[in-house]
This record gives structure tokens, sequence and C-alpha cells, in this order.
């Protein structure tokens, strides 16, 4: 048994799937690709897949993770990449194909990029939000109930940058602890009334550790 | 528009993946290198047009050719249409995401009366004029085909041509016909009559109806050498009839996400109630070989888990055991499971059950359609209580713990001993299992009821007869709730409005259309989702339009009268039908196909179950 760890991309019209379709699909290809893979042994056998960190509907990934477990200790895993992007659309591209470094529950944090579709309005007036004391942002808990929170502390690292739009990077909590979707932020901006401008693109750029390395 | 603006509008809705396209298997041509542009509608969401067979069969055959781009197009759910609408986007092809109001053909799929609305609100959101006679350019053709085009009357205003029975070899045979007067820019006039010369093409402007002081049709007549009856097409030889090797791929998950293998078209029990078991006869069966090839190449192009052999009535195929036992030898291997939807009742036996319960098991589904034995004699559903019976203990002695029956409610004939005959045989099926020693252990048994309304529909024996009206359904299931004691019964039961109105379009004339338009005026869509169905609205735009629906749906017919669809020859004649309903009245049966032939006409066709050696 062999433990495999698959990096991917996904964009293009992908973006527009959910995780639990994602991972629907990801069973299709590998079933596809015969792959030696390992069944769970339960009453439903089915083949073992886990993913590092869920991506958000409408979010673009240039990193995203998927464990799989092959039964053929020796099967030739460089390949992986090359045999499953023969039967992927475009919008799904491996890159990798390694051993596992750490276990999934080591994700700590992720990486975002935001671009706005502004002409760089929005430089100011976000640079403004974001360096406020706090940022008060809500989300709906599992149980239903809307919870208030300053997101401020938990804001890892942030950058703002002009290309002619706006660029946000920001790096946030990521993972089974505690996970902060950057969406989070985006509303309470444009809820604080600074404009109505609603256009934007967001790509996880990578998935890091607690040391804010590359999670490989 | 552009894409990033298209796309970021998409994020605004609920489930994006429904107008993204991009699946696997779905097929993206240079439109600069094709001829034909057709775009395939389904009028209903996404997941359930994407279930369904035969769109999935003419999207390949199309795309084979490489001079035709064929795309696929659903309606809409309501809140990517208001999106739509404020932001100007018109209705699209999934593919290319280009507006279908440039095709050269939009093509819909009319599988139930409920959708018509949508048909109407997909050309509005097309920017198409909805009346055929508005559309006096060549192309876009607005076409149909489908089960409901057997009565396409209240559509007849609408559309340009339909496509009566199978569609393989016609809709190619019309494609042509029409490139050859694309390219010498021919009138749509012309084109409309010579494509009606075509077997299996109605032109339904081509028709005039004129009407009875009653409301009812006096005469179809046609016009510029129209045939004067239309008869439907059928393949002869289901061997070499095209089958795609690849379906399309959907990421969202649908109503049947699996890989489905047809394995005979019609049915050879000709249920009096069921326009399936006419319309489509004769029965032509696939070879054990054609099966398993076509079904493994399925498998292998889309990493299903599961094969559902598809037909009216599985278990009536000659040869289902050797068939299994084929596929099994390889299905189980690859963990792929098979299911077999529509078997009936009393073929059903022990090896078979063995069969599939040796993949996965699922739950239990029979359809004895009435309560009584009277009635299912009417009906000629040919079943006895002792099979059903019966059946259910071979099913719970194989570990099986629940059983769905499904039921008809307004059947011709029917009295209140009917109703509580269906009660009655679901405690039966409840005893029964009490008291088999054999019973899984520690389990409660679970019998659910589902019954639907009946509706009268054309090419039936039955065609004759009135719907019951909605205060005597509703009557009827509250009679039934009071019959049921046992909390192992579940009892569903079907909205009388939706019915209803399905009972006023199956019938349907052409005065139809305007009240279509009408209510599509006032917003009616989707009428066949609960959360969108608005009655009153309809029945606004009946008054609107001074058409009384009862007259449709709720009156007995004589048989000497002119049916809106006697113009459109499904090979099923009208004495037949007329005998079959004596018959039903007396509650005698009929014998099936392949015991004795009844003679319906379906044998001009020259092939299938009408020769087959006894």
């Amino acid at each position: 048994m062999k433990n495999v760890r698959l990096f991917y991309k996904k964009g293009g019209r992908m973006r527009f799937i959910s995780h639990l379709d994602i991972t629907r699909f990801m069973a299709r290809i590998i079933k596809r690709a015969k792959l030696p893979v390992w069944f769970t042994e339960g009453f439903n056998p089915h083949p073992y897949i886990t993913f590092a960190l869920p991506l958000s509907l409408g979010h673009i990934s240039e990193y995203d993770i998927m464990d799989i477990r092959l039964c053929d200790d020796d099967y030739d895993i460089e390949k992986l990449p090359e045999t499953l992007n023969a039967i992927c659309p475009d919008g799904i591209r491996f890159f990798k194909a390694a051993e596992p470094k750490l276990k999934t529950a080591f994700v700590a944090f992720a990486q975002f990029e935001i671009e706005f579709d502004d002409k760089g309005e929005l430089l100011k007036p976000l640079s403004d939000f974001l360096k406020s004391e706090s940022i008060e942002v809500s989300k709906k808990t599992k149980k239903g109930d809307i919870k208030t929170f300053d997101v401020k502390p938990k804001i890892k690292d942030f950058s703002l940058n002009e290309n002619g739009n706006t660029v946000l990077k920001i790096t946030l909590p990521a993972g089974s602890e505690e996970n902060i979707n950057p969406e989070l932020i985006l509303t309470a901006f444009f809820g604080s009334g600074v404009t109505n401008y609603s256009c934007y693109t967001v790509t996880r750029k990578s998935i890091l550790d607690k040391d804010l390395n590359l999670f490989e | 528009m552009d894409e990033k603006r298209f796309e970021q509008l998409l994020l605004s809705v609920q489930k994006p993946g429904r107008y993204s396209g991009g699946e696997i298997n779905s097929v993206i041509k240079d439109k600069n290198k094709v001829d034909v542009r057709f775009a395939f509608c389904f009028p209903d969401t996404y997941e359930i047009g994407m279930s369904h067979l035969g769109m999935k069969i003419l999207y390949s055959l199309f795309n084979e050719r490489e001079d035709i781009w064929c795309e696929r197009c659903f309606a809409p759910w309501i809140d990517f249409e208001k999106v739509m609408r404020e932001n100007g986007i018109e209705l699209f092809g999934l593919e290319s995401r280009e507006p279908i109001k440039n095709f050269d053909f939009i093509g819909f799929t009319l599988q139930y009366e409920l959708s018509f609305s949508n048909v109407v609100n997909m050309l509005d959101l097309a920017k198409v004029p909805i009346k055929a006679k508005e559309r006096t350019a060549l192309s876009p053709l607005v076409v149909a085909g489908g089960p409901c085009a057997c009565n396409a009357e209240p559509l007849a205003d609408i559309v340009d041509i339909f496509f009566l029975g199978e569609g393989e070899k016609v809709d190619l045979e019309v494609i042509d016909l029409y490139k050859s007067f694309k390219e010498k820019n021919g009138s749509k006039q012309d084109f409309l009559r010579a494509a009606a010369k075509i077997e299996g093409v109605y032109v339904p402007s081509l028709y005039d109806v004129s009407y009875n002081d009653d409301g009812t049709v006096k005469s179809v007549t046609p016009k510029a050498n129209a045939p004067k009856a239309v008869r439907k097409r059928v393949e002869k030889n289901l061997d070499d009839t095209y089958y795609p090797e690849k379906f399309v791929v959907p990421y969202i998950e649908i109503v049947h996400d699996r890989a489905v293998q047809e394995i005979f078209r019609g049915c050879i029990r000709g249920c009096r109630f069921c326009q399936a078991g006419y319309i489509y006869r004769p029965v032509r069966e696939k070879s054990i070989d054609t099966i398993n090839r076509q079904a493994k190449a399925l498998c292998e192009n889309r990493g299903y888990d599961e094969i559902s052999l598809s037909s009216l009535s599985t278990s009536d195929y000659r040869n289902i055991e050797p068939l299994l036992n084929e596929l099994i030898s390889w299905t189980e291997k690859d963990g792929i499971s098979l299911s077999l939807p529509s078997l009936r009742i009393d073929n059903f036996s022990d090896e078979l059950l063995e069969k599939i319960s040796g993949v996965r098991k699922s739950g239990l589904t029979f359809a004895p359609e009435a309560g009584t034995q009277r009635l299912r004699d009417v009906i000629n559903k040919n079943i006895t209580e002792q099979e059903i019976i019966s059946t259910c203990r071979t099913a719970f002695k194989g570990g099986y713990t629940a059983v769905k029956l499904y039921f008809m409610m307004g059947l011709p004939t029917e009295t209140d001993e009917d109703i509580k005959g269906i009660a009655d045989l679901a405690q039966k099926i409840v005893d029964e299992y009490y008291s088999l020693p054999e019973k899984p252990k520690g389990k409660a048994v679970n019998v659910s009821i589902s019954v639907s309304n009946f509706v009268p529909k054309p090419f039936t024996p039955f065609e004759f007869w009135p719907q019951i009206t909605r205060e005597e359904m509703v009557r009827r299931q509250q009679y039934l709730k009071e019959c049921i004691h046992s909390r192992k019964i579940i009892f569903n039961y079907h909205e009388n409005r939706t019915s209803f109105l399905e009972g006023v379009f199956a019938r349907g004339d052409r005065k139809l259309g305007e009240v279509i338009i009408k209510a599509h005026e006032k917003g009616c869509k989707f009428d066949g989702w609960d959360e969108c169905f608005d009655l009153d609205k309809w029945l606004e735009a009946f008054k609107e339009c001074g058409i009384n629906p009862e007259f449709y749906a709720n009156r007995m017919r004589e048989y000497t009268e002119v049916f809106p669809w006697d113009h459109l020859d499904y090979a099923i004649s009208k004495d037949f039908l007329i005998k079959q309903n004596e018959l039903a009245k007396k509650a005698q049966t009929t014998e099936h196909c392949r015991k004795k032939c009844a003679l319906c006409g379906a044998n001009v066709f020259g092939e299938g179950v009408c020769f087959e050696k006894r």
C-alpha cells in the first residue's frame, strides 16, 4: 500500500463545480484511469480519496491537494499527472505526484490573491479598511446562528498592489481547526458602504503549514 | 457579454454548474467549419434534462457529423432567468455560450405536457418570436419531437416542424434538406412544404382545422400536397441503430447519474392507460451481443459505477437471464452495479432477484396500478394479487424490507371499493412480511404506496374517457387515507391541480396555443414544479381566451368524434382502440403481443415482435 499526494490546479469552467461535485468527479477520473486504487472496506466500497482543503465554489486554485492510496507499491507515480490530465477537462491540471510529507491535519494557512475588476479605484478604500483596528465579520455557524467576530487579528499577512486593477494578497487561517474564507472579509468590506462594486476573482495561490512553509 | 462579467453573474445564482458547460465528452467545434448549428433544448432543468436518454443519443448522433454542431440548452432556473433578463443575456448553447437565436435549428424534446410553458418561455428568453408565422426567415427553425408530439396541437402555432416517432433518421433527413435550402437561399415556406414530404415530419401550418359549434374538431384539411395523415418513424433494426459510446458526464448531481443501456423499444403488454405502451410499438429488441458491447463501451468512457438497463418493461426482454449473466461476468469484477428499473411483477423470478441482489441491494418497486382484480382487468394490467404477494414474499426472503407500490386513481369505472382495495393490498403485504419466519431479523417492513392521478392520453383505449374532476380526486385521496390503518404503510399522493392541467393539454387542440402564450405572459413556467406552479394564473388565462379547460379534461368523447390528433398516424388503429375500450368496460383482458396478436396495426412496419417466431 502506498499513499500518494496529487497536486492540481482548478480553474476555467471547473470553478463553478462545488467541492462535493469535485469529489465525485475525481472518483470517476480515477476509475477511468484504471489506477490500482485501494477501496474502502465498508458496506459501500469506494476508492479512498481525501482532500487537504476544500475550495469554495467560484474560487480558482493554483494549489489543490488530493490524497489517494494505491495497492501496488511499485507503481510509478511520476507519470500520474500526465495520465490523469489526458482524461481531465482543461479546468483541472495535475502538476505533481509525490509521497505526502505532512498529514492533512497539519494544514494551517492558505494564501489568496484577489483581483478586483475596478481599474484601481478600490486600492485606497480597501487599504484603509484592512488597516483599521478591527474588522467585524459575520459568519453562519453550523447550528445556523450568526456569529460576529473580529477577523483582524486572524489576518496573518496582506499586501495590496495595482496592475491596472487592485490586487489583494492575503494569508488566512485554513484547515479543520480554523478556517477563514476571504469572502467573509470582502462581504464586510462591500457591506461597509465604501462601494457596491463586487466584481472580483479569488485565486488560492498556496496551502501552508503552521510555519508558513508550503504544505506538501 | 464578456466572459468575465458572465462568469461573475453565474456566481450569483444557485448551482452555477447548470450553466457553465465544459463537461467531459461535451462537444466543442469551430463554428466556422460547420454548416448547421442545432440547439437541443430540454424544457426543464439541467438535472432533469441531462438524465434523458433521447437527448444523449441525438446529441452524439448529430455531432458525429462534421457539418453539424449540436449544443445543449436547458431551461434556466428562476434565479438565473432573473439575472439573464436583468443583464440582457439571451438564451445560449452550453457549449459555445452563444445565443441560440442565431442557430439554424432550435429543437425541443417534449417529454411531458407540463413543460409546454417552458418551451414558450425559452423562446422568449432566446429573443425569438414565439409564433411560427412571426418567424419569416428560414432560420431559426423551431422543431420538436418526443412523446408529446403525438398530440402536438397545443403547440401547433408555435412550432414549425414536429418529428413523429423515433428521431435517428428523420432528424438528419430534415437537416440535410435544410442545408440544401440554406445553400440556395430558399424560403421557409418552400422548405416546410418540401420537408412535409419526408415520412415522420408533421408541419402543422400546412393543415387547416375547422370546428363544430360545440367546440369539437370538424375536420383537418391538408394544404400544399401535405400528406393527409403523417406516419411516425420507427427504427427497424435496433442492432443497426446508432447508439452513442460516450455520454456527456455532468459534474453536478443529476437525477439519474449513471450509464443507461437501452435494451429494447416498445412494450408487449398493452396496459390500457399507458400511452408509451402504444406509441412506441412494435417491440424491437437489441441482441445480447449488441447490448453487451454498447454497455462495455459506455462504462469504459464514463467511469460510472452504475449501469441501468432501460426499457419500458425490462423483465420482458426474452433472454433476460442470459443477458444478465453476460453483463455480470464483467460488471462485478469492475465494481459496477446493475440496476433494472421497470420490472414486472409476474415474471420476477428468484434467480433474477438473486442476480440483482448479488450486486447491490436497493429498494424494490412494483406498479400494480389498481387496488382490485376487477380494475386491474379493466386496465389490462395482467397481474394477480397472488402474484404481487408471492413476489413480495420472494423479495422479503431475499432480505428486502422496503417495497414501493405505484397506483393510479381516477381510472375508468373506478369505485370506492377499488380505492379501498389499494389500502387492503398494502395491508396484506405488511401481514405477509410478519407471517414469514425467514423475514430479515429485527427490521420493520416499510410499504410505501404512491398514488398518481390518471390522465387519459391520446392513442390509448382510454382516450375517450373523462378525467375525474379535481374535487373528486381530493375526495378519493381522502377516502384512501381513511382506509389505511397501519403505520408501516406510507401514503404519497400527487397534486391534483397539475394533473388537471396535464389532462387539459394531453388531449388539447390548437385553440390552446393562445392560452399557453397568455399564461406565459402571466409568468407561468416550470409547471411541473410545486414551488412554481400557479393554477390560478392558468385559470385566468383560460378565461381571458374564452376557453373552458374542463371541455378538454372532463368530457366523455364519442367514438365518432374527430380528435385533434387523428391526422397523426402512430400505426394504432382507432377501431382497435374502440374494441379495447369495449373490452375494458366488461373487465376483459387482452393477452400480450407475444401470446397473441391483438391486431393494433403496428405490424405495418414489417419488423419487431409482430414477426417473432411463436
